[in-house]
């Protein structure tokens, strides 16, 4: 059976963490890209489809609360999970209003990384086909 | 009883080592994150050895990462331990440029934040003077912050220092555009600022792009 390739947009400024973060989801059989602020993510997002993106919270220009924002508005269903070095729990539930899938402090357990994103693009996933079941619905 | 002027000071300086402390600690963790993916990401490479291949120099790449994260965390250690330290003593004889380096180190996370990229012009072979080191970078930190919030993004502020007619100047010198809200109001006019330059028997002359701290070599 084909496996199914999962998109993960890493989107971090500190570009060695991010780099190194892809490194390690790679090898977990995820598909990874990254970008180095909430600007250049969306450009990304807008030429290439994503499943999952990991995003931080602090960073040059567009705040990481912004880019949650645009994301579910532009892509409402792409899981957004926020990895972020310093969270505070009115972050947390920020993130939980806008929308996003999950929130993880850094650094974070790479299994339970990669746990989410599986989760999170099971949470597409269905809510995908739901979405086309209602449009069938009502045809 | 402390007077308005010494109240102001102290909460101030407050809110500076407030201000360094969570630039220090958000710049450290983020040293310790690099470094624990990156000794993960070598975990990982061992485990899928085959899927890896002969990694050995991608190993040598990882650690030599490590390695310079490490670096990077110890500079910036040392510069708030030497940051720390200048508190101890009220007046002593220092370099400036030291004490302004120190301040660039540790306030570099704030301007990269706000997009605004600090630079230095230092004339090398300025005396050292005889004041209070921990008063000047309080100093410079309160016209700094202001620029930061006055300066729109791709902006930058550069920090020089000259000698003039037996003073050292520090010049804060702005470079770029400012937001809407702010191109209008210029800078603020601090008693708080006028209160440090007197205690430093220094003078200030500001302007909008320009600020400008002449300080005698010798309080004497």
């Amino acid at each position: 059976m084909k496996q199914i390739d999962i998109r993960v947009l890493v989107i971090d400024d500190e570009k060695d963490f991010a780099n190194t973060l892809a490194q390690r989801l790679k090898l977990r059989n995820l598909k990874v890209n990254t970008a180095y602020d909430g600007e250049e993510a969306l450009i990304k997002l807008k030429g290439e489809e994503q499943d999952v993106v990991v995003l931080d919270l602090r960073m040059p220009g567009m705040h990481g609360m912004e880019v949650l924002q645009e994301i579910k508005k532009t892509y409402p269903n792409i899981q957004v999970i926020v990895l972020t070095g310093h969270g505070t729990d009115k972050d947390e539930e920020e993130v939980k209003k806008l929308g996003g899938f999950g929130f993880l402090n850094k650094p974070a357990d790479i299994d339970t990384l990669e746990y989410k994103i599986k989760a999170a693009f099971k949470e597409k996933v269905d809510r995908t086909l739901s979405a086309n079941t209602f449009a069938d619905n009502n045809q | 009883m402390e007077n308005k002027g010494e109240r102001d000071l102290r909460l101030l300086q407050l809110r500076f080592i407030g201000k360094i402390l969570a630039g220090f600690t958000h710049e450290s963790k983020n040293y310790i994150a690099i470094v624990k993916e990156s000794a993960g990401l070598i975990g990982d490479m061992i485990q899928l050895g085959e899927k890896a291949g002969d990694g050995s120099q991608a190993y040598l790449e990882i650690i030599h990462s490590i390695e310079e994260q490490i670096e990077k965390a110890t500079d910036l250690f040392r510069h708030l331990n030497r940051f720390s330290h200048r508190m101890d003593t009220e007046l002593c004889t220092f370099n400036v440029n030291e004490t302004l380096e120190e301040l660039i180190a540790l306030l570099t996370r704030v301007a990269r934040q706000k997009k605004i990229k600090l630079e230095k012009d230092f004339q090398q072979d300025i005396p050292s003077i005889n004041n209070n080191p921990s008063l000047l970078q309080l100093l410079v930190f309160h016209f700094l912050e202001e620029q930061f919030t006055r300066l729109d993004k791709d902006s930058s502020l550069m920090l020089k220092t000259s000698l003039s007619n037996g003073s050292v100047i520090v010049q804060i010198i702005a470079k770029g555009n400012y937001l809407e809200a702010e191109s209008e109001k210029g800078l603020s006019n601090n008693e708080i600022d006028d209160y440090i330059i007197d205690q430093l028997r220094g003078i200030i002359v500001k302007d909008n792009d320009l600020i400008s701290i002449s300080l005698p070599v010798s309080l004497s």
